[in-house]
């Protein structure tokens, strides 16, 4: 037998690639090093620092030898094991206990189960059992457990600087409220919440202080939709979406399974997604401006400025008003402004068609941030094709009428307010930038309960730490209306007070010591008539049932939309020359409150995969026309507001668009949020620089996220920007890691993705190495539905959460040593132009992601090269890790195909990221003790030199044997069950593209995925044989549209390995 | 000049190398050896804060070993008991015993005992005990005789190489469900039969009847 050579397939020329980044499509220098090695060159020494390899390697050996002269470790140490004086009810010791409990958003409180330990939340989950959850959860939802963690947070009580205690503030706050009088002079500042217990406080500040000022202020929030829907629907409502029932779907600007998802719209969005069990799969267009996980999940997608979107829509509602002759939308047409802009009148056309063609079924979604006329625009156009009351709802809100910042602001100027209570917030950063809040904050005293220390904290007379909602009681109305409990898992780390506790004092009322506050507004709201019965219950579901507001048929009120539409629809005319600017939240750390939540600064954007930094997206043809590249600063001025930021080359934005997210550039947000101590002076081209900028100044109280007629030039300065997208490169032609096909194709073949390209050639594989035989009575496996999944990476963070997974810091993400267990790749898919070259396509690709983990082979190529037997098979399937054993060679990585294995360069769980490159013994050492709370006890946390990566989380799957063999004690009936337990991603995953579980068991969720016809295995040539199965995925495109041949994701034909579907000829041996 | 040294000092160099080298290896080979948990761990008998005797308790009383480790069949930890399990009998009975002090203080003022740990596996050893004491691995396996002891001690050695004999041959230590916690049980034998034949016997038949399959090979059975 001659030896065979593997040798991954190349592209063909001419067919359709999948790219990671520009610089792959470029084949570029630094590409190839990220591909070929698991490291960059370099990476892996010592380099740097303090400390030279030969001054190391003596100090060492001088250490060691001190070591030996100490001998105080002989005697083992005496360690106490302390139980409970008296026996905590449910407590036991080692065992995990779950509350339900909610997180207050600004959207409405979102309803989670919390795992506690000890006493102590460790993780956080979806409520099954609420309809909005389902058991799934989102980035921030897991990602909170750390924010209550954070050792920056908040600690003391202060008065004008210098700490003071409890009783002293609460004291101080006794007499303000004694002096206050009337409430003239009086002012409220707080974030938005659908909290009842608020609004019967509030109702009772309002009676003892009626002029007190109340407002509320969310830098990002949906005040142009609420506007929108009362002009449109006459009543206090919101629009909300049934995707379940919709066929059709355009988005415009509305990035709703992204930055304004819901879990339910998500899972329903991917439900009718599916193409299996018979379901009608929906077709999605979108138009926007850059890329978003919503534009990744579309079949057509459109570039368009975001200022543009009202024209757009103008053009499209044309079209409709003629196809479905409703009188209402032309009369709303008739006073319209005219466009200056048309766009491709067969895109629009066809896309009109399709949705009329779709009455009642179809669904215009309009993206919150758009202005109210176009938003109202975009309902009249659901009313014209009969989507109201059907696949568009609405849902009655308390109508709360709040002051906005803007006067607020100007009070503080005219001094009419004297003194500003802030809950929660940061104004002095995130204030729109016309405002200049921060100076108009000297104004007032300031009375400051907050989370952190952070810009606003200075202004503040009295500041108190604010408690997390882990840490108080509270209750809220989630995103259906339901009424939900906020239950605290742990009395507050550093005494804080929450939201609650600061308005009861404010109210008169002694501050509540337990939950009698929110029993008193349950009992009001509820009318309960068996108190003692229905609150434990309210508790153990975590929200009353039947309390969720159905959404009614809203009916159409068109003279107000007319009247909206004429009156308010701008539509500014484009400009080559200048720039729009859009900015919104951030995907990882919101509108800047996640600032110093490590995970979240950690977790790569969705689309540009970016870490620790925000930038401007800027599309590869602009970014040509202004000559930057990647990370090259611009100064972007905007009627006098002025930023500078680090350019990002983002295929897929709109030309003469820059998108650039908020809540960067704190400066006080903690250790791990902020950047350099001086905003004036960053410290450009310096790695270590982190934090990213901050584009509030360019916000304004009447334009907060779209801006028009900005100027942009290169100052000539590079930053480096972490960006992951290169990392962890596997060979291959990306077209058979992701597969994809069209519902045409699959409709024909549903094997289709079966045997692409070199899965077709593979000869009989036989492993030269021996394995343990797979004979335990569970077997694990999982599968990932491509045509499900988002990129969200709500299971990244999961998995971070339940794994103890630490983070890294800028530099080390620079140097490609991210920790992340489970990562998206996310590849871009163009085809050639006319000319053969693939560099011009680049601003019209495609998106789609892949979320990769250990695959779990089972001809595990990094066994066989462990020198030590540190990574080995176990009998149901999983390759186990024993950290204990291993000793760092990274061999495994080298010779892992999937890039999946994560080496602990330092001591990431015991050093500051600033301490890691020190020398040992001089550097500080020791976890904080509250971050020491934050971890699972029952994974162990990695020491610097070992290697890790994903376990399918097997103290789950202990914990679910040994329940097995608890139940069947004296029984062969230790089975478990199937389906019950899962892994932290799956759990998770709000579109449920994520499956695990036992594939022996034909009752298993992941067995009937396995079958199915989609399922295919990432280098099957390689005869690794992964224990996860990925579903390719299919794409719905409208034959008639213009980039319907595009949208046709698979090239097929051209090379002749292609997709070879069902022939026989060339299958080659299975 | 005369030669200081005689010459036999040549050869001083060499035997100290010998020496050495022997003692090098003596010493090396005694800690491989003794340097283990085997000679470390066992005979470890700490001085409690309450003179809590097991022999009165769990021999002389027969209370049974789950009244104070009540969750070692439901949880990974068999827990020490809170100083409500110890009243619960010690308000009545030797109510003014000096030796219960420390237990009636801990009562009174709620602070709890500080009991010394005694048996610790590393923190990368996830041991369960439900999964053990619910498939008839006797307490006695790991913890000795504890009925019999005054002053609790380290019994086993409770090294990775104790863990895997068992684990290799569960049949030596398979009793019924039901005898568990009777430390001085021993299986019925048949006429000729020693002890340990009747324990083969009886386990090999019970490996087979709850199919018994500890992780031997797995290291993630344990460390995770």
């Amino acid at each position: 037998m001659s030896k065979r050579v593997i040798i991954h397939p190349k592209e063909e020329a001419g067919g359709r690639k999948y790219w990671r980044s520009l610089g792959q499509l470029g084949d570029t220098p630094e590409f190839r090093g990220w591909l070929e090695r698991e490291f960059p060159q370099g990476a892996s020494e010592l380099e740097g620092g303090d400390v030279s390899r030969r001054a190391f390697l003596r100090l060492m050996g001088a250490s060691s030898a001190l070591a030996g002269l100490s001998l105080a470790a002989c005697r083992r140490p005496e360690k106490q094991l302390v139980p409970f004086t008296r026996g905590v009810e449910w407590s036991i010791p080692g065992k995990a206990l779950f509350f339900a409990t909610s997180m207050p958003t600004r959207k409405g409180f979102s309803p989670l189960i919390a795992q506690t330990h000890d006493g102590r939340p460790t993780k956080i989950e979806g409520n099954p059992l609420h309809p909005v959850s389902g058991g799934a959860s989102g980035l921030y939802e897991q990602a909170s457990i750390l924010d209550l963690y954070d050792p920056d947070r908040a600690r003391e009580f202060k008065h004008a600087g210098k700490a003071i205690s409890a009783e002293a503030f609460e004291k101080s706050i006794d007499e303000i409220v004694a002096k206050a009088g009337d409430g003239s002079g009086l002012a409220f500042l707080l974030e938005e919440s659908s909290s009842p217990s608020r609004e019967r406080l509030r109702g009772e500040i309002a009676k003892k202080f009626p002029k007190a000022m109340w407002a509320v202020y969310e830098p990002v929030g949906n005040a142009a939709a609420a506007t929108a829907a009362k002009a449109t629907f006459g009543a206090d409502v919101l629009a909300k979406a049934d995707f379940s029932k919709a066929n059709v779907i355009l988005a415009l600007d509305a990035d709703f399974l992204g930055q304004d998802s819901a879990t339910d719209d998500t899972r329903a969005y991917a439900k009718r997604r599916s193409v299996d069990g018979g379901n009608k799969m929906n077709r999605l267009y979108v138009v926007e401006n850059r890329y978003t996980v919503t534009g990744g999940m579309a079949d057509h997608r459109l570039r368009v400025p975001a200022s543009q979107v009202g024209a757009f829509l103008l053009q499209l509602a044309s079209e409709l008003a003629v196809a479905t002759g409703d009188v209402a939308l032309k009369t709303v047409l008739g006073g319209a402004p005219k466009a200056a802009v048309k766009f491709s009148a067969e895109w629009v056309k066809e896309c009109a068609v399709d949705l009329a063609a779709h009455k009642g079924a179809s669904l215009v979604v309009v993206g919150e941030r758009q202005r109210p006329a176009i938003q109202a625009l975009g309902f009249a156009v659901n009313a014209a094709l009969g989507n109201l009351g059907k696949t568009l709802g609405t849902v009655k809100v308390q109508a709360k009428p709040a002051a906005s910042i803007a006067e607020l602001a100007k009070a503080l100027d005219d001094k009419t307010v004297k003194t500003l209570v802030i809950v929660g917030g940061n104004p002095a950063y995130n204030a729109p930038g016309d405002l200049d809040f921060a100076a108009k904050l000297k104004n007032a005293t300031v009375i400051r309960v907050g989370t952190n220390e952070d810009e606003t904290a200075p202004s503040a007379t009295w500041h108190a730490p604010l408690a997390h909602y882990l840490e108080a009681w509270g209750d809220g109305r989630a995103l259906d209306g339901s009424y939900v409990a906020v239950q605290p898992m742990i009395l507050p780390l550093f005494g804080g007070w929450s939201e609650l506790d600061v308005l009861a004092k404010f109210a008169g009322q002694p501050k509540p010591k337990g939950p009698e506050l929110v029993q008193e507004t349950f009992k009001q709201f509820t009318k309960t008539t068996d108190f003692a019965t229905d609150w434990p219950k309210f508790l153990y579901y975590g929200f009353q049932p039947g309390s969720a507001r159905d959404a009614s048929a809203p009916t159409l009120n068109a003279d107000a939309v007319a009247k909206l539409v004429a009156e308010n629809l701008s539509l500014p005319a484009p400009d080559a020359e200048s720039f729009e600017i859009v900015l919104t939240a951030d995907s990882s750390i919101d509108d800047g409150r996640y600032a110093n939540n490590g995970w979240l600064q950690e977790f790569p954007d969705p689309v540009s995969k970016l870490t620790w930094d925000n930038a401007a997206w800027i599309s590869p043809k602009s970014a040509t026309k202004l000559g930057v590249a990647n990370g090259d600063v611009i100064e972007v001025s905007v009627n006098g507001a002025k930023i500078e930021i680090p350019a990002l080359i983002v295929p897929g934005c709109a030309d003469n668009s820059l998108t650039i997210a908020l809540g960067y550039g704190r400066t006080a947000a903690g250790r791990v949020g902020s950047v350099a101590a001086t905003t004036e002076k960053y410290v450009f081209g310096d790695a270590m620089v982190s934090g990213g900028f901050n584009a509030y100044p360019l916000t304004t109280s009447a334009e907060p996220y779209i801006r028009v007629g900005a100027k942009v030039r290169a100052v000539g300065r590079n930053y480096a920007l972490a960006i992951t997208q290169e990392h962890g490169s596997l060979e291959g032609r990306g077209g058979d890691l992701v597969r994809e096909g069209t519902l045409k194709q699959y409709n024909e073949n549903p094997k289709f993705a079966e045997k692409f390209g070199m899965d077709a050639h593979i000869p009989e594989n036989r492993s030269l190495y021996s394995h343990p035989p797979l004979n335990d009575i569970h077997q694990w496996g999982m599968t990932v539905d491509l045509n499900a999944c988002t990129g969200c990476g709500a299971c990244m963070v999961a998995c971070q959460a339940e794994n103890n997974i630490p983070i890294v810091g800028k530099r080390q993400v620079l140097d490609g040593r991210e920790m992340h267990w489970i990562r998206a790749d996310r590849y871009f898919a163009s085809g050639p132009n006319a000319d053969g070259k693939y560099d011009q396509e680049t601003d019209e690709p495609e998106m789609v992601s892949q979320p990769m983990m250990c695959q779990h082979c089972e001809n595990a190529p990094c066994e066989t090269v462990c020198p030590v037997n540190a990574t080995v098979h176990s009998e149901d399937g999983l390759n186990v890790m024993a950290y204990n054993r291993c000793i760092g060679t990274r061999y495994c990585a080298n010779n892992c195909p999937f890039k999946v294995r994560r080496f602990n360069f330092f001591d990431y769980n015991e050093r500051q990221i600033k301490e890691l490159r020190k020398w040992n013994l001089v550097s500080e050492r020791g976890m904080e003790d509250t971050l020491k709370l934050s971890k699972n006890p029952n994974v162990t946390v990695r020491m610097r030199g070992v290697m890790e990566k994903c376990t399918f989380c097997v103290q789950r799957i202990q914990e679910a044997k040994i329940a097995g063999k608890a139940k069947g004690r004296d029984s062969a009936d230790v089975r478990i069950p199937a389906n019950s337990f899962t892994a932290a991603c799956a759990q998770s995953c709000p579109s449920e593209a994520i499956v695990f579980g036992d594939i022996s068991n034909p009752e298993s969720n992941v067995s009937k995925v396995r079958s199915g016809p989609r399922a295919y295995e990432l280098l099957k040539y390689l005869n690794v044989a992964s224990r996860v199965l990925y579903l390719a995925r299919v794409r719905n495109p409208n034959m008639k549209m213009p980039d319907a041949a595009k949208a046709a994701a698979y090239s097929q034909p051209k090379h002749p390995h292609g997709a070879h579907g069902a022939e026989p000829k060339h299958g080659g041996s299975q | 000049m005369a030669n200081i040294f005689p010459r036999s000092s040549n050869w001083i160099p060499l035997k100290l190398i010998v020496i050495l080298a022997v003692l090098g290896g003596a010493v090396s080979s005694g800690m491989w050896y003794y340097f283990t948990p085997k000679y470390t761990r066992v005979g470890y008998a700490p001085v409690q804060p309450v003179p809590f005797s097991h022999k009165i308790h769990a021999g002389q009383l027969g209370m049974d070993c789950r009244y104070c480790h009540s969750f070692v069949e439901t949880a990974a930890h068999s827990n020490i008991p809170t100083t409500q399990v110890c009243m619960n009998c010690h308000t009545q009975v030797q109510a003014a015993n000096p030796k219960l002090a420390a237990v009636r203080e801990s009562w009174q003022t709620g602070k709890p005992i500080q009991w010394i740990q005694i048996h610790k596996t590393p923190d990368y050893v996830y041991f369960n005990h439900a999964a053990h004491v619910n498939r008839g691995v006797s307490c006695v396996e790991c913890h000795g005789r504890v009925d019999k002891m005054e002053v609790v001690e380290h019994a086993k050695s409770h090294s990775m190489d104790f863990c895997l004999t068992c684990h290799r041959n569960p049949e030596t230590a398979l009793r019924p469900v039901a005898e568990v916690t009777h430390l001085g049980w021993e299986p019925a034998t048949k006429e000729g039969e020693s002890v340990t034949e009747a324990q083969t016997r009886l386990g090999t038949e019970l490996k087979a009847a709850w199919k018994i399959n500890p992780p031997d090979k797995n290291c993630a059975g344990c460390h995770r």
